[in-house]
């Protein structure tokens, strides 16, 4: 397993349905990438306002960690974790 | 939290909440890929193994070297702290619905249920709840014992792991405890039961036939406590510890290093982590403790004490450095570097130095300031002094520079 740093605000399409955040897809460097699956969540409640972390496999199997920041609303990609 | 001592006649209930291989479950949760894998979480030594890794030998302590030779397809990961710190505190919060008083620890909890049947009903079934709301909101399985007191709770729970419930009532616990290995018993560690095996004592029964005053002339004042333990009892209280006995931060070097400016460096950012952590909590440590590990295994701890307790990083540190200062003595590059804080006192509750009420003032506010400019923008926005000297050689994230092995607060 090898993670990559990204550290990049990024657009993401979300569903905010019943209270619940999940990430649908994102946006990185001109590209569309569908999530396929939100494979954990948690919340870091230390900072003045919470960031919301969220583990996401996309269609080709990587794993992408998105973060919502809710002070000011901006999802970051933080990270990728590529096989080998 | 005032404490309530369990009921010495057995009518008290404790849970014990004791998550599965939490470090690396949670990266096989975050990672879907690794599930069904060996995984290892830690630098040097293993923190944490999947069940998988233990199927094949591994457990924690374990150096990393002696893993990879016993287990070649294991995966080995960093680990995250920060992430096992928000899985941590979810969970704890959720024991905390169920049970008035909760004593956390880095991946386990004591719930105190003493009197709550009338709001649980069955307390097994209250347990059962708990486990499944722990799944359904962060996907890892507890293991919870139930039992007439902490230790019965503990060691109860141990025999179901992972993911499994029990309970052991007061009218069980002679039986249950009785055949147990000296080791099994909390406090027992490797050189008391050396001592208790050359008396020819292997089981907690066995242990009974020692008065307490022998047990006190073998291992002190603890000598009581297993007393008590070998007969099942266990009279500690459940702590909510609003005060933690340390505040502990180190980390091994990315790469062994000899080079004073960058374990200094090291030092600094480690104290300053501390020192944030501790005025956040509003707590003021009196006694610091500096740790090393040497690249060739060997290792020294020295601890010393402030005049005054104090949560000011230049105070902290001066005393750090200079303890520092007389622990590295050696000709030979540094693994693992190391600051705990402990001795606390509540922040305000010390006497202050007469004349330097405006300067504490002032320097309280500019802390305050650099606080909250760290939580909002994260710890690396700020560094200060030697520790400047880890840009550029450090990785950071939104939390600061990423340690190897970072610590918590116990």
């Amino acid at each position: 397993m090898r993670q990559e740093h990204i550290d990049e605000p990024v657009a993401v399409r979300a569903d905010f349905q019943g209270g619940t955040i999940t990430p649908l897809a994102f946006r990185l460097r001109g590209r569309e990438y569908r999530v396929a699956r939100v494979n954990a969540r948690w919340v870091d409640r230390v900072p003045r306002h919470p960031h919301f972390y969220f583990s996401v496999a996309v269609e080709s199997g990587d794993v992408y960690q998105l973060q919502l920041q809710a002070g000011d609303l901006v999802w970051w990609l933080d990270s990728v974790t590529l096989e080998g | 939290m005032e404490e309530a001592r369990p009921p010495a006649d057995g009518t008290g209930t404790l849970l014990h909440v004791d998550i599965d291989a939490f470090f690396a479950a949670i990266e096989q949760q975050r990672d879907p890929r690794l599930k069904g894998r060996p995984v290892i979480v830690g630098a040097g030594v293993i923190a944490s193994c999947s069940y998988e890794a233990r199927r094949a030998g591994l457990r924690a302590g374990m150096t990393l070297s002696e893993a990879k030779r016993l287990c070649p397809e294991a995966v080995i990961l960093d680990g995250h702290a920060q992430v096992y710190r928000c899985f941590a505190a979810e969970i704890f919060a959720r024991c905390r619905q169920v049970a008035p008083a909760v004593e956390t620890y880095l991946d386990e909890a004591y719930c105190d249920l003493t009197g709550t049947e009338r709001l649980h009903g069955d307390l097994l079934e209250a347990a059962r709840g708990l486990k499944r709301s722990i799944r359904e909101a962060t996907g890892l399985t507890v293991t919870c014992g139930l039992g007439p007191n902490r230790m019965l709770a503990k060691l109860v729970g141990k025999t179901v792991k992972p993911d499994g419930l029990a309970r052991v009532t007061a009218a069980e616990a002679d039986a249950f405890v009785r055949d147990l290995p000296v080791e099994k018993l909390p406090g027992v560690g490797h050189a008391h039961a050396r001592t208790l095996r050359s008396l020819n004592v292997r089981t907690a029964g066995e242990m009974r036939a020692l008065p307490v005053e022998v047990l006190e002339r073998l291992f002190g004042a603890p000598g009581r406590l297993l007393h008590e333990r070998c007969r099942g009892g266990d009279t500690a209280v459940v702590s909510e510890r609003e005060i933690p006995l340390s505040i502990s931060r180190e980390t091994s070097l990315h790469r062994d290093s000899a080079d004073r400016r960058e374990i200094e460096g090291l030092l600094e950012y480690l104290t300053g982590r501390a020192c944030r952590t501790a005025r956040e909590l509003g707590i003021r440590p009196r006694t610091i403790s500096v740790r090393l590990r040497y690249s060739d295994g060997e290792g020294d701890e020295q601890a010393r004490s402030l005049r005054q307790p104090s949560d000011a990083d230049p105070v902290v540190l001066a005393l750090a450095l200079e303890t520092l200062g007389r622990l590295f003595t050696r000709r030979v590059a540094l693994h693992l570097v190391g600051l705990t804080l402990s001795n606390f006192a509540r922040a305000g509750a010390e006497q202050g130095a007469l004349f330097d009420e405006r300067e504490a003032g002032r320097r309280v506010a500019l802390y305050r300031a650099f606080d909250d400019v760290r939580r909002a923008y994260g710890h690396g926005v700020l560094v200060s002094g030697r520790a400047l000297h880890l840009k550029g050689h450090l990785e950071e994230d939104e939390h600061g520079f990423v340690l190897r092995t970072p610590s918590l607060t116990r």
